[in-house]
């Protein structure tokens, strides 16, 4: 197979993470955080596409919630009023948005980086509206929603759909980190290191950001699909530009280029919000704004990264230590 | 002769009022080594940008092998042959020295978004590929022990090798080199001239903007003259360095 | 529509037009001297309105002194975000300065929203309330307070940036930054001082509108990407254009919203702005296409 330059803790550290997955919401393990993790693996997979797309092309996308909630309401709509079958309605849903993402991604992209993170504002807040006065039951949402189910086998426990949620959440941690070692995330590093000598290698540059964009949004509208289909509720609220700062927040504090590193960010972002800043009212939103500041004037490639760089450093220092005992 | 690998005719490009090339008329012989020189702002890079597509003619045709290039972007014409080093050098400096040389690959490989996503069997067999012949070049320019160092952990005479073993690996026909020779030193420069001379032997033909005139005269087998973006004179080195209109355009510079 | 109601909804229009063109201007002049998008600018806008209130309501200050200080306070941000958030992060790439500007947004946002809460609030009218009557419609004074400021601060920059010293070394700086620091300007001061003005503007607008139009603490997002959408009509390069740009979005969101067809009930106000916003966005892209091909 092909040969990794990985450094051999990262096998064990991912032996220890992908343990401590499966025997989580086991009775006898820590079952009282199943959700909090459902909730932390749907954000994952939506901040994987967002490091991808800020940290492979440097596009900042300041409307990713947005194509959350089309897969969400996509979904929401298709399986509660027209009957369809919830995976069919995922499936549509996840084209759907993936094609508009490709129509409205060729205009965006040829805008440079501040044009184009409005042009993502906009076009959330343009998402918001339509899903507040377009989608099933307003803006105050409506519930009712049917499970996914296989067969006789229905996804009706946290239990069940932790296993579901992250089964997919791994799959496309593996995938975004095979398009990363290979030709295409190549290219892409190289987007990001000289769009100019990329293009004179005969890397389309427009073309690989749209793909990012598309396969971002796609990510975010299975997210999307899945998060309708746990809660079986949906409504606007979830899906405003605060919600789109918070996934910038987890990609920032992630690691804008590290695909491993989304569960870090989702998953630090998550327990902030979800269990420490609850209790503290609009606090929350005053220290996103912190962590973006702090993050990208003193750690610009993320703290998850700027983490491991320390760890790496360590690691070196200790054994240059023992070296020289 | 045969004909042209490249050619431009009547090739001019403005800047709003600043016309920056100005009806330059060239022949570039396939295999051959030729030199564009030029005091400072004659539009030397201009004219290298015009022909690997990152700006489009105000006026006139470039033609490469005898078709016209039109409005092809920048990728297309690596795709076609035609790929350039940058005078100041835009490496990747998010890659290792191997990863740059790999990613130089890329026109030459195809295996795209979905068998990478899969790790289907057509990726790990260009991806071996592109290995070896990565390595292939990096060993070509002398670079081969420094393949996982970090791209800018290298000096810069290394860099701009690295640069240009980048550029071989896209299998170029015409390759660009815009003041390959800037800030090396003498050693360096030698080392430089002898692997163009290599390039060359490959059967790739190079078109290089230089300012360091012994390297051109000991390399160029014609040399092109800019000046104020219009082409001056033309001609072997010999002949070059005897023109009066040239040396009278440098008088004005300072030499090094 | 008769004449009267057109009338009317035009004065409404370039009255909220008048803000954009405010913002518009704010974000054009940090543009033109450091090429950064601020993000943040709305929330400046947003301060000037909640300050306002809550120095004049809550501790009981004169009106006048209330938004003298509540413009003050603004411009002292706004040197503030840049002292400790834009010059500390140097050379941070464009997707880093972003994200930090948004980062300043937020946190502003987030302050105000802890500090006072998330109910609306109306700081008093400068002159009263009785409507004026104007060719058969109806002005409130404090519109005429809007547009009025508007038209002066163009003017006012128009001269600032012309004839003062100051304004000519941010005007060089914005053209070319290596030959005015070879003159002796002060690239980081200019920068500073593009910084409070733009937040000074901000808060001017935010003061002289809250009365009209309410405020909370989330005002900034929606009031700052129509700002954008003014000033993108220049291209961040040309202050008059930002400020017609202004004016013209807020006469066609008003005469949108009177035609009350469909798509353009007042919920959908915001989206109108959204849309104008895309197709220049969209205009650009291919000029910008344009011009990076043809150099």
């Amino acid at each position: 197979m092909l040969k990794r330059f990985r450094p051999k803790w990262q096998h064990g550290a991912t032996a220890v993470l992908l343990t401590l997955l499966v025997c989580l919401p086991f009775d006898w393990f820590l079952p009282q955080y199943t959700t909090l993790m459902i909730f932390i693996g749907l954000s994952t997979m939506v901040t994987v596409g967002l490091c991808l797309l800020m940290g492979y092309t440097g596009q900042v996308s300041l409307g990713q919630a947005a194509f959350y909630g089309t897969g969400a309401y996509i979904s929401a709509a298709l399986t509660k009023t027209c009957g369809f079958n919830p995976w069919l309605a995922m499936l549509l849903a996840a084209a759907g948005t993936g094609a508009f993402a490709f129509l409205i991604g060729y205009p965006i992209f040829r805008l440079k980086g501040n044009y184009l993170a409005m042009a993502t504002l906009g076009l959330g807040l343009i998402l918001y509206v339509l899903f507040r006065q377009l989608g099933p039951g307003g803006p105050s949402g409506t519930g009712d929603i049917d499970i996914l189910s296989i067969g006789s086998f229905g996804f009706d426990t946290p239990f069940r759909r932790y296993f579901l949620v992250w089964g997919f959440c791994l799959v496309i941690l593996v995938i975004s980190q095979n398009i990363v070692n290979s030709r295409t995330g190549r290219a892409l590093r190289a987007i990001h290191g000289s769009e100019a000598a990329a293009e004179s290698l005969g890397i389309n540059v427009s073309q690989f950001k749209v793909k990012i964009f598309v396969l971002s949004a796609i990510y975010a509208s299975l997210a999307g699909s899945l998060f309708v289909h746990h809660l079986r509720f949906v409504s606007p609220q979830s899906f405003d530009f605060i919600a789109s700062v918070k996934l910038v927040v987890m990609a920032v504090i992630g690691g804008l280029a590290s695909v491993w590193g989304a569960i870090f960010g989702a998953g630090t972002t998550r327990l902030l919000s979800d269990e420490i800043l609850l209790r503290f009212g609009e606090w929350d939103v005053v220290i996103y704004g912190l962590v973006l500041m702090l993050v990208m004037i003193l750690m610009p490639d993320g703290l998850f990264v700027w983490l491991k760089g320390v760890f790496e450093n360590l690691r070196t220092r200790l054994r240059q230590g023992k070296v020289e005992t | 002769m045969s004909e042209p690998i490249l050619e431009t005719r009547g090739v001019s490009k403005a800047f709003g009022g600043l016309v920056a090339v100005n009806k330059v008329d060239m022949a570039i012989e396939p295999g051959r080594i030729t030199a564009i020189i030029g005091p400072n702002g004659a539009g030397k890079t201009t004219l290298f940008n015009l022909v690997t597509g990152v700006y489009a003619v105000t006026e006139g045709e470039i033609h490469f092998r005898g078709k016209p290039l039109r409005k092809s972007p920048p990728h297309k014409r690596a795709k076609m042959g035609i790929v350039r080093t940058f005078q100041n050098v835009q490496l990747f400096g998010n890659m290792t020295a191997m990863e740059n040389v790999m990613t130089g690959q890329h026109p030459r490989s195809s295996y795209g978004f979905l068998e990478a996503a899969l790790r289907l069997p057509k990726s790990w067999r260009e991806e071996e590929d592109i290995k070896l012949r990565a390595m292939k070049y990096l060993n070509i320019v002398g670079l081969g022990q420094y393949a996982r160092h970090n791209a800018l952990s290298l000096p810069l005479g290394q860099q701009k090798l690295l640069a240009i073993a980048r550029a071989l690996a896209t299998e170029p026909q015409l390759l660009l080199l815009d003041e390959p020779g800037a800030g090396l030193n003498t050693l360096e420069k030698r080392e430089l001239s002898d692997l163009i001379k290599r390039i060359q032997e490959m059967s790739i033909t190079v078109l290089l903007v230089e300012h360091d005139m012994p390297l051109v005269m000991g390399l160029a087998e014609w040399v092109i003259v800019l000046d104020s973006g219009s082409k001056i004179a033309e001609g072997t080195a010999a002949q070059v360095q005897k023109d009066q209109k040239v040396i009278a355009a440098y008088l004005g510079e300072e030499t090094d | 529509m008769s004449a009267d109601q057109f009338l009317q909804y035009l004065i409404s229009g370039l009255t909220q037009g008048s803000i954009y063109a405010i913002i518009g201007l704010g974000f054009t002049i940090i543009y033109a001297v450091t090429r950064i998008i601020n993000f943040a600018q709305g929330e400046f806008v947003m301060l000037g309105g909640m300050l306002s209130f809550i120095l004049a309501s809550a501790a009981g200050m004169p009106l006048p002194a209330a938004v003298v200080l509540s413009i003050v306070i603004a411009s002292a941000v706004g040197a503030l975000m840049y002292l400790l958030a834009i010059r500390t992060a140097r050379r941070a790439s464009v997707v880093s300065l972003i994200i930090i500007t948004i980062g300043a947004a937020i946190f502003i946002r987030g302050i105000v929203g802890e500090a006072w809460g998330v109910d609306f609030v109306r700081p008093g009218f400068f002159t009263g309330r009785t409507s004026i009557e104007f060719l058969g419609a109806f002005i409130h004074p404090q519109a005429i307070w809007v547009i009025g400021t508007t038209i002066l601060v163009t003017i006012f920059l128009h001269l600032f940036f012309s004839y003062t010293m100051t304004g000519k070394a941010l005007k060089a700086c914005a053209i070319n930054p290596v030959a005015a620091g070879l003159v002796g300007i002060n690239a980081k001061a200019m920068a500073l001082l593009s910084f409070v003005l733009a937040a000074a503007l901000g808060g001017i607008g935010g003061a002289v509108m809250a009365p009209l139009t309410f405020t909370a603490y989330n005002a900034g997002l929606m009031l700052g990407l129509k700002g954008f959408v003014a000033a993108s009509i220049g291209g961040f390069k040309s202050q008059l254009a930002a400020v017609i740009g202004g004016f013209m979005l807020g006469i066609v969101e008003s005469l949108a919203v009177a035609a009350n067809w469909g798509p353009f009930s007042s919920a959908y106000k915001d989206v109108i702005a959204l849309i104008v916003l895309l197709l220049i966005l969209l205009y650009r892209s291919g000029r910008l296409a344009e011009e990076e091909r043809t150099g």
